[in-house]
């Protein structure tokens, strides 16, 4: 028997009952879906905490320090959230102090935001604005291009002169048709001059950055602050990882001092690098690739069991087609590898509906969510090839038993 | 031990098979002694249950005895194994079946392929060797139908040409015509005429005399053993 009649056997078989194919295979196919999509969902998520998330808001390298974790996608309980509640305010002062003490420090910049209902420019206006207040080094740190006019300089800072650079977003919607530069924007009762528009990031996370209005941290202090003074946010970029590690201890003994922190209490104040999101990241995907291979290799094991059921029902009702192929000459190796060959096929068809699924699932996710879900080729090779391997380990028993059949007895069978 | 003759096709010794039905046992072939020749036609009758299926089953290979010695063309069957008996099926024996027995989800062409598929031949020379062969049982132009969608007739007509197509040395038929109308046995029985005198030897199982009167011996079973074997002339109506 050739293995390619077997397969074309196996098909029409697969394709004569659909229903009871589909019911047949779906172990497999729930097995190789989940693979997919999985794999294609890590995958992802590896892609956007390493490129997107890590490296534009926390920076690599960077630590960032808060009087109490104001992230989005917080992961602290609700003790630790009241605990940091009595948190003393961070100082502009802390800021200096750190700027002097802290080691290598590549960049460092101060901030606070604060949302705008509106920025208006004649009769254009842009609604839900992000403005932040910062020194000049927070453009070198987070590597946001201005892709007209210039940033904000040290002297804008000093001077609390009235100038601001505008996200892409913004930009487009004041001044659809000409150069935004020289020109004023009112945010509530003041007016700034544009000197700058930032790079477009478009993107998961880049409208926050293109909808964004930059202005000097004194003109911040001045027009906005609600306390003086007072940092929210405090960033500091190294060039090494081990001198950011450096840094980070440093930085923590500083204000723990200031703080007059005793051993053994906490920290009054909160400070995070990237590595930390990306740790947390790996934990999770740690447990998603351990719990993953069990429940993939549950729901294969479980489809070739179905499997290995299904060919046991049809090797007994093709006993007799198996006494008439032994009576013309056929071996048990013969008979064997017929079945082996349809089972191989009929789990391959149940693996390649799973990788359907899966890669449908994946870009279903990649839609909906804000997750950029991928299906890198390893893993199609390898749910197929599982596929495969369980077609054939459970269709080994039931390839034996037909091959062992008495000639005799098999043509006799009613 | 016992070399057999020549021109013995088939030669049994003591050939038994025993079947244990509980604590019974049914001697369905007891201690049978036969010697078939080159190019004899051979009819097998006899009542219901005297053991003719049971003797064509070992002799084609598909059954073990379970005592006695078998020699087909001078080679002793009794002792090999699986793939060798497959082999023997496969290159020497053709079986023709009262139920046909052709696979029914294939074409024609394909069921009559299939001791060439296990044979190794290659596909194309496994087609022109089928078509001719369903050429000589007057079939080629159907050979792309399926078994259901032809006559009993030419079904039989397509189990020949399988069991022909590998020129097999020794042609065995159970009741080829038990499931035809006496026009179609007709057919059938020129066809088995025609490989007689075209030099096969034929071991044929019958119920009917004037089927059986097709050959050119005779032999009766009875309870397992033989009861007569006769030479008679062909087309001689049988007593
Ligand atoms: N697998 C089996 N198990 C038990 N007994 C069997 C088996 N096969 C055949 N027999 C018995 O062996 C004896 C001979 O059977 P066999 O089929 O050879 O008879 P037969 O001459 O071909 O009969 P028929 O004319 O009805 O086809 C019968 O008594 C039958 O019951
Ligand atoms: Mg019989």
């Amino acid at each position: 028997m050739n293995v390619f009649d077997a397969i074309v056997l196996a098909l029409r078989q697969v394709w004569a009952q659909k229903l009871k194919s589909f019911f047949t295979l779906l172990g497999v196919i729930v097995g190789v879906t989940f693979l997919i999509s999985v794999i294609a969902v890590v995958e992802g998520m590896n892609r956007y905490v390493q490129e997107d998330f890590a490296g534009s808001i926390f920076g690599i390298n960077t630590i960032t320090i808060e009087r109490i974790y104001s992230r989005r996608g917080g992961r602290e309980d609700d003790r630790t959230r009241r605990r940091q509640a009595r948190n003393p305010d961070i100082q502009v002062a802390d800021a200096e102090l750190l700027r002097q003490k802290v080691p290598d420090i590549w960049y460092m910049a101060q901030s606070n935001d604060r949302f705008m209902p509106e920025v208006r420019s004649g009769q254009n206006k842009r609604n839900n604005v992000r403005l932040i207040g910062v020194t000049d080094e927070y453009f070198a740190l987070q590597g946001w291009d201005i892709v007209e006019g210039r940033g904000l300089t040290r002297i804008d800072d000093l001077r609390a002169i009235r100038t601001a650079v505008i996200g892409d977003a913004i930009a487009k919607k004041l001044y659809p048709d000409d150069s935004p530069i020289g020109r004023d924007i009112r945010l509530g009762p003041f007016r700034y001059r544009v000197v700058g528009v930032l790079e477009r990031q478009g993107g998961l996370i880049g409208n926050i950055r293109d909808a964004s209005v930059v202005i000097p941290w004194g003109a911040y202090q001045a027009d906005f602050a609600r306390e003086r003074d007072v940092v929210e946010n405090i960033q500091i970029k190294f060039r090494t990882s081990e001198a950011m590690a450096a840094g980070q201890a440093a930085a923590e003994e500083i204000l723990r001092a200031r703080h007059r922190l005793r051993p053994g209490q906490e920290n009054d104040f909160d400070i995070e690098t990237a590595s930390e999101i990306l740790n947390a990241w790996n934990t999770i995907k740690n447990v998603l690739l351990a719990a993953g291979p069990g429940l993939v290799a549950v729901a294969l094991v479980v489809g070739g069991i179905v499997i290995m059921n299904i060919m046991l029902m049809s090797v007994l009702e093709r006993t007799r087609e198996i006494g008439v192929r032994k009576a013309l000459g056929a071996r048990r190796l013969d008979i064997t590898r017929q079945f082996l060959a349809e089972s191989a096929t009929l789990s391959c068809v149940g693996a390649t509906v799973g990788m359907v699924v899966g890669i449908l699932l994946a870009r279903l996710v990649d839609m909906l969510t804000p997750l950029p879900a991928t299906v890198p080729i390893w893993s199609i090779v390898l749910g197929v090839a599982l596929g495969l391997l369980v077609g054939l380990v459970f269709g080994v028993y039931p390839a034996v038993r037909a091959a062992r059949l008495e000639p005799i007895v098999a043509l006799r069978y009613e | 031990m016992i070399k057999p003759p020549d021109n013995a096709v088939i030669l049994t010794q003591e050939l038994r098979k025993d079947y244990e039905l509980g604590a019974e046992t049914v001697h369905a072939r007891q201690g049978v002694d036969i010697q078939i020749d080159q190019n004899d036609f051979v009819a097998i009758m006899g009542p219901s249950g005297s053991g003719k299926s049971t003797l064509l089953n070992l002799i084609g290979c598909l059954d073990t005895p379970t005592a006695g010695q078998y020699w087909l063309s001078g080679q002793e069957v009794s002792q090999l194994d699986d793939n060798e008996l497959a082999r023997i099926r496969n290159q020497r024996i053709g079986f023709i079946f009262q139920t046909f027995n052709l696979l029914p989800r294939t074409t024609e062409l394909h069921n009559v392929e299939l001791p060439l598929i296990y044979a190794g031949v290659s596909a194309k020379e496994r087609h022109a060797r089928a078509k001719e062969t369903l050429d000589a049982v007057g079939l080629a132009d159907r050979m792309h139908h399926h078994p259901n969608e032809l006559s009993g007739g030419e079904r039989q007509r397509v189990a020949i040409a399988r069991a022909l197509v590998n020129k097999p040395s020794l042609v065995l038929a159970d009741e080829p015509t038990g499931n035809l109308d006496s026009h179609t046995s007709q057919e059938i029985m020129d066809i088995l005429v025609k490989l007689h005198e075209n030099g096969e030897t034929i071991l044929l199982v019958t119920h009917e005399r004037d089927i059986a009167a097709y050959s050119d011996r005779l032999i009766t079973l009875r309870d397992g053993k033989v009861e007569t074997d006769e030479r008679h002339e062909i087309g001689e109506p049988i007593a």
